[in-house]
């Protein structure tokens, strides 16, 4: 990486507790994300993924450490956007309406609105959905909207927290290659959170493995194959499959140095574990 | 089926093949499960038929053998009700009944829904104020009564506010649920957006509870009709209820239960109006049940 290269999002020693102390959800996490990377949080249940999520977000402070983005503290708003989990529309509104509505709070006039929404609809696919309601949609089309809703706001950084994994299979592996596509065109910088250590190693240029209880960081792997990487699947390669041997091995050695393997076993799927 | 693959309108390629391939296959088995549910209905709406048919019978027999004071014949019931329409006595009661349920359901439905707005979007007023509210809530109406007498008299001013003060309840509190059960998950992403304070609450959090504002409002008309006929009752009479309470006083049981036919009648189109409404305002939460 360019070391002159500004990161636009840079965690240092970053640590986050709950229930007054308690309970430790992240510990000591430094890392940096340049502009227009996609970099992906790997690791089991209960590692707090999703909470570094929210820190990098601005909807929680830390407790411990640094978070600038772009420079300053984070704060919600149009330069950091979200895909969740589950698409969470409005449900009593149209499609076009859902993305209307960050389009307003961005500030966007009232004009320019319905345009700009039926351009990023049409972005995933999904133009001649505008005047439905999310209710009609499938699951896949529902995240397909939730991503445009992101992307409308023109981020500069994307947060997705385990986009795709609530979606059947066929459905995942066509939005992974969207999304890839999008990226690729957009020049956006992408944190994305899974457990899924082939969708980590097929997407990001770099992976962080989290290790649970507390949460923090186990490896951090540079991911490179031939770009677009849309076109020429990765996963053939060699390099793929060394890279998640690596990343498995890791694993392995946390579940060796004390995790319970139980847990570790439940939240990958044991039928990986053993692979 | 072969991966689809990278290139996006996908979608609209798949939507049109796979419904003409599948259309044969489909219709049959909606034709089946058509067949099963109007014979399901056709079932239902017999034994509903044979229902009624019996307590017609029922109230036959039980004239024929205790007399008209124990149970009017339904004959009788039917011209009762034929003459009091005709010469206006029913129309009128019904009139006055009408504007005291309408009246006193405007009234409960738009303090209920303020405040209960007002205490769902400030926890804090929401909490000092709850003890009290149950306590109210939980009181019957009736137990007012005599002090509403005093405040306000006899009359549809006083009717109005029994009407009330059992109606605003069950609204308020409906609605304040509503507002501090919104959706944890919109109302996050909504933040995640940049919404501030005001946004969230009137474009995430009062939408959200509307199903529930509804439901309020289903029940508070439901105790209108009720609050209506005990006001009629206990102080001046006026309306169905004080044709009912006339008409029982002098053992024309006849014209009571002509009365209360169109009692019942009332009080089952409020509520269907209403649940027609909640279903049309509240559609999407029914997809949300279904789990999406």
């Amino acid at each position: 990486m360019d070391k002159t290269v500004q990161p636009i999002i840079s965690l240092r020693n970053v640590g986050k507790s709950f229930k007054e102390g308690q309970v430790r959800a992240l510990q000591d996490i430094s890392f940096d994300v340049n502009p227009g990377e996609f970099v992906s949080l790997v690791g089991p249940s209960g590692c707090g993924k999703t909470t570094l999520l929210r820190l990098i977000n601005g909807l929680i402070a830390a407790d411990e450490g640094e978070i600038r983005v772009q420079g300053v503290a984070p704060e919600p708003g149009p330069d950091l956007a979200m895909v969740f989990q589950s698409a969470r529309l409005l449900p009593w509104l149209t499609v076009a309406a859902n993305i209307e509505f960050v389009l307003k709070l961005k500030g966007l006039s009232g004009s320019e609105r319905p345009t700009r929404a039926r351009a990023l609809l049409g972005a995933v696919g999904l133009r001649d959905f505008a005047e439905a309601f999310p209710h009609e949609l499938s699951g896949g089309m529902q995240q397909r909207v939730g991503l445009a809703r992101a992307l409308a706001v023109e981020p500069k950084v994307l947060l997705m927290d385990e986009p795709f994994a609530a979606l059947d299979a066929m459905t995942r592996e066509v939005l992974r290659m969207e999304l890839l596509q999008l990226w690729s065109r957009r020049g956006i910088a992408i944190v994305f959170v899974t457990h899924d250590i082939d969708e980590a190693v097929l997407l990001s240029q770099r992976v962080i493995l989290l290790r649970p209880r507390p949460g923090r960081i186990d490896d951090i792997a540079d991911v490179s194959f031939p770009e677009p990487r849309w076109q020429n699947d990765p996963r053939t390669l060699p390099a793929f499959k060394q890279m998640r041997e690596h990343l498995w091995g890791r694993i392995h050695d946390m579940v060796r140095d004390g995790a319970e393997l139980e847990e570790l076993a439940g939240a990958f799927g044991g039928a990986s574990l053993a692979s | 089926m072969s991966v689809e693959r990278a290139e996006r309108p996908l979608l609209r390629e798949r939507g049109p093949k796979r419904s003409v391939s599948a259309a044969p296959a489909l219709s049959a088995h909606v034709i089946r499960a058509r067949r099963q549910r109007s014979l399901e209905s056709g079932a239902v709406f017999g034994t509903q038929i044979l229902i009624g048919l019996g307590l017609l019978a029922g109230m036959y027999a039980l004239n024929a053998v205790g007399g008209n004071l124990l149970m009017p014949s339904p004959t009788d019931v039917v011209e009762e009700s034929i003459q009091m329409w005709s010469d206006g006595t029913m129309l009128s009661g019904l009139g006055q009944s009408l504007t005291v349920i309408t009246l006193g359901f405007l009234l409960s439905a738009s303090t209920g829904i303020f405040l209960g707005v007002l205490l769902g979007g400030f926890r804090v007023l929401g909490r000092v104020l709850e003890p009290f509210v149950n306590a109210m809530n939980s009181t019957p109406g009736a137990a007012f009564i005599p002090l509403i007498i005093v405040w306000f008299g006899l009359y549809t001013e006083a009717k109005v506010v029994v009407v009330w003060n059992a109606a605003f309840f069950p609204i308020l509190i409906n609605t304040t649920a509503g507002i501090a059960n919104a959706n944890k998950e919109l109302v996050e992403m909504a933040r995640a957006f940049g919404a501030r304070r005001a946004t969230l609450f009137w474009k995430v959090m009062v939408p959200d509870a509307l199903p529930s504002i509804l439901s309020g409002l289903r029940i508070g008309a439901a105790i209108c009709t009720v609050g209506t006929v005990i006001a009629e009752l206990t102080m001046a009479q006026s309306g169905l209820g004080g044709l009912l309470a006339a008409a029982g006083n002098r053992f024309q049981m006849d014209r009571y239960f002509a009365v209360v036919i169109v009692l019942m009648a009332l009080g089952t189109a409020i509520t269907a109006l209403l649940r027609f409404a909640e279903r049309r305002l509240g559609r999407w939460r029914v997809s949300l049940a279904n789990g999406r």
